[in-house]
């Protein structure tokens, strides 16, 4: 199975402001073999691509095609060198043909007049390769997401591709549709090709991978072949790590019945049959992986969705918001993952984002008094203990750290009673972490029920009372006390 | 440092370019500084000016109305009618009709307006082509209803004449009056004391009101505002209301002070409004833009027609002049936006 090695990766590191993603990573890709990449949320998978794809340049440390070394300076020299990445999300253009698709950029020409001919030939060919049965004169848009994988897949012949990078190609395939996929891979293989197969997925990684390398935070934790290794050992080495955060304990044992309940909450696709209680003064963490739907649950939560099925209680009423407005009436909030796409309006003032959901407090008649909102907003950063606490900067000239206090602080000027936090401290700084923790913790204490979602499996044992597992947009499990660690958290999110 | 800089010039540069071009005319354009010609410029700029206050409520929602021209048009031919309807003018006597007449203009600029708004916000369409879609049926009605013909000075066999000039002379004394101002011999244009006031208004609804707020948030951040709670569609639709309500003010204005209302008249004025409210300051991206702003991209237009005008250049220089004046507007945007954007 295996060949000489096509592509390596030698001492590959790359730094972001704040964060070494990638820290002298070695990988070696042999001709005729599929080499997973296994690792959290995180660890470092996508950026490592970045750089196989000519997308990213590492900062240090040096690629290597047929022993050569090469310096990528842009995704067209890594294409030119034999090595494609197909992205999860697709790159096809969904108004041109399956065959202009595959040519798009290499289009044969005779004296600048398209060979037609020669492009329904070829990609005719490719198709058969891959086996993907469309006429290339079809339309992608016409596709489905599995036959557009092919797709790309026979874009990359084409191309002559001698390594092929998949990120997560299952990820929104049916299970019928991953065994063709995998179908194919097995053919590449034996044609001899060098597949890089990123995946969280551990069944899929037994199915497809000759060896494995395991990423945990930017670092390589392990390579070997597959069978070296048990699913236990796989998953140690992906959550073993340095980082822990104080653990928060809370104040006192929950108290009363539960405040917000959900029994068989369904949203297809992203999730089914989820039920969940939270209490006051009790935290739980949803724990999962990217794409496990947690956010989706979060966003039914705060009426930002509609569920397909399934019912909610607030307080023992039934409760089905039908806007992030009217959950936020009835004090359930929402603290968005993507605070510069969800969160802030990076052009107003602190102040004004601060104030933005319960502005209807300032504004009798409309007008908004500005004294009194002033005021207000004032006291809501003090007490999320915003540094400096000016409040007429534009929110956009804010740190990470500090952008994140003030969408916790328009959280709390509404008052609300539940609060759902996703990814709370992402791009935080390590000691703005432990404060927005205290602060989260403390914000339970004060009698509010509260859900953290989060990738980061230390934050959710240092914060969280229980803990709920999503896999693939099912519940596979529900652990407290003692049984809250971080293998049996990661074990249930990726092979629950 | 350099954001400050370009935040402040970001603020006030446009209105540095008006003064910068007052002072250039005041020195090299014979007759342009004196009370009559300011007077002058600030009317014939009014039209223009009331309907950029409009355009940058939508334009600040990162929305677009390319419909305000034609509503002018539409709704003039109406209030026209209104204004030299026999019934109406003997039932109520021209002061009414007037009063009804302003109505009606309103009414149906915001009632396209509310169209424009109702299919951008709860349908989901895009407001250009929405727009498109109304200026071009909009245009189409107010022909359809005059047969092509402007409505206005009755000939002097109508059995009804008298009556309606004098719906017509009331209507006039908004449109083409003047109130009586020391030290100005003609006295101040009504409309343009109407459009400084609809600009004070916007300016307010704007900077401090929770609706405004909300404009501003939806067109900064429509997700994040409408995760915070912001009723994003009810604001989208308001913003079409009061932009056709601003033209359709306009038209009673033109109307009033032509005496007569054409299915023609307003063509091509949204563009005029849209160049306004960006050489004002206004972002087409959304989340920018103040009825100050507005109004000083109306004028810096205005000065610059009436300098032209008044060295005798040619009309087609003074329309070359100005596509240049939108350009460098833009370009002053692209570079000032690369300056402030930098840190977020």
């Amino acid at each position: 199975m295996t060949g000489l090695p096509l592509l390596e990766l030698r001492g590959v590191t790359r730094r972001f402001p704040g964060v070494t993603a990638l820290d002298a990573v070695d990988l070696e890709v042999r001709a005729g073999e599929v080499h997973a990449l296994i690792g959290e949320n995180g660890a470092g998978k996508s950026t490592l691509l970045r750089v196989l794809a000519g997308a990213s340049l590492p900062d240090e440390g040096e690629v290597r095609v047929d022993g050569e070394a090469v310096a990528f300076r842009g995704p067209a020299d890594a294409l030119a060198r034999g090595v494609t990445v197909i992205y999860q999300e697709l790159t096809l253009v969904p108004h041109l043909t399956v065959a202009q698709n595959i040519y798009l950029g290499i289009e044969p020409a005779r004296s600048g007049i398209l060979d037609r001919a020669a492009m329904r030939h070829g990609a005719a060919e490719a198709l058969e390769q891959v086996g993907l049965r469309v006429q290339p004169g079809s339309l992608v848009s016409r596709l489905s997401v599995a036959q557009q994988q092919m797709v790309e897949m026979a874009r990359a012949l084409v191309r002559n591709a001698r390594v092929l990078a998949l990120d997560e190609p299952t990820a929104t395939l049916t299970p019928h549709e991953v065994d063709r996929l995998f179908e194919r891979v097995d053919l590449l293989r034996e044609a001899g090709t060098g597949i890089v197969f990123v995946s969280h997925r551990l069944d899929e990684v037994r199915r497809v991978a000759d060896r494995i390398t395991v990423l945990r935070d930017g670092e390589r934790v392990w390579t070997g072949p597959a069978a070296d290794r048990d699913d236990a050992a796989l998953v140690r080495a992906m959550v073993g790590r340095d980082v822990e955060y104080p653990r928060q304990p809370a104040a006192g044992p929950p108290s009363g019945p539960p405040l917000l309940e959900a029994e068989g909450l369904t949203r297809e696709p992203a999730f089914r049959d989820v039920s969940l209680k939270l209490r006051r003064g009790e935290i739980v963490g949803l724990a999962g992986l990217v794409g496990a739907g947690r956010t989706e649950v979060a966003r039914v939560l705060t009426g930002a969705e509609r569920p397909d099925r399934g019912r909610m209680r607030l307080d023992g009423e039934p409760f089905r918001p039908r806007s992030p407005g009217d959950a936020l009436g009835r004090g359930v909030v929402y603290f968005p993952e993507d605070r510069k796409r969800d969160g802030l309006v990076p052009r107003l003032t602190v102040r004004e984002n601060v104030t933005l959901s319960v502005l209807r407090r300032f504004s009798p008649f409309g007008v908004v008094r500005r004294g009194a909102e002033a005021r207000a907003a004032r006291a809501a950063v003090a007490e999320v203990d915003l540094r400096p606490p000016e409040i007429e900067r534009p929110a956009r000239t804010l740190s990470g750290g500090n952008q994140q206090k003030v969408v916790v602080a328009r959280g709390l000027m509404a008052e609300a009673g539940v609060l759902l936090f996703d990814e709370p401290t992402r791009g935080v700084d390590i000691g703005a972490k432990a404060e927005l923790h205290r602060q989260i913790r403390a914000l339970a204490d004060g009698g509010r029920a509260v859900l953290v979602i989060s990738s980061e499996l230390p934050e959710l044992l240092a914060l969280a009372d229980r803990v709920v597992v999503l896999r693939e947009g099912r519940l596979t499990g529900r652990i407290s006390g003692d049984a809250m660690t971080a293998e049996r958290v990661m074990a249930l999110a990726v092979a629950g | 440092m350099s954001r400050s800089r370009s935040g402040w010039l970001e603020r006030y540069g446009v209105g540095l370019a008006l003064v910068a071009l007052v002072l250039v005319a005041s020195i090299g354009v014979p007759g342009f500084f004196s009370r009559g010609n300011l007077t002058t410029v600030l009317l014939h700029v009014s039209v223009n000016g009331i309907l950029a206050v409009g355009m940058t409520f939508v334009i600040v929602t990162a929305g677009i109305d390319l419909s305000v021209g034609s509503i002018v048009g539409l709704a003039g031919v109406l209030v026209a009618a209104t204004v030299t309807d026999a019934g109406l003018l003997s039932a109520l006597g021209p002061g009414g009709a007037t009063a009804v007449a302003v109505a009606v203009g309103v009414a149906v600029g915001a009632g396209v307006g509310l169209v424009n708004g109702a299919a951008v916000a709860y349908l989901g369409v895009n407001p250009f082509m929405v727009t498109l879609a109304t200026m071009t049926m909009a245009r189409g009605a107010a022909r359809l209803f005059t047969g092509g013909v402007p409505i206005g000075f009755p000939p002097q066999s109508d059995p009804h004449f008298d009556l309606k000039v004098a719906g017509l002379d009331a209507l006039h004394a908004l449109g083409g009056g003047r109130l009586p101002v020391p030290g100005l011999p003609r006295g101040f244009p009504v409309p343009a004391l109407v459009m400084l006031a609809l600009v004070a208004l916007g300016g307010f609804v704007l900077a401090r009101t929770r609706f405004g707020r909300h404009v501003y948030a939806v067109g900064g951040n429509e997700e994040a505002s409408r995760l915070a709670g912001v009723p994003v569609r009810r604001v989208k639709l308001g913003v079409y209301a009061i932009s056709g309500a601003c033209a359709g003010l306009a038209a009673v204005l033109m109307v009033g002070q032509l005496r007569s209302g054409g299915p023609d008249a307003g063509l091509l004025y949204e563009l005029n409004a849209i160049a306004a409210a960006v050489i004002g300051g206004a972002s087409l991206f959304g989340g920018l833009g103040t009825a100050w702003g507005a109004l000083v991209g109306a004028l810096l237009i205005g000065v610059l027609n009436n300098s032209l005008d008044l060295l005798g250049v040619q009309a087609f220089w003074q329309e070359i002049s100005k596509g240049g004046i939108i350009l460098a507007a833009v370009l002053f945007d692209v570079w000032t936006k690369r300056g402030s954007d930098a840190g977020g």
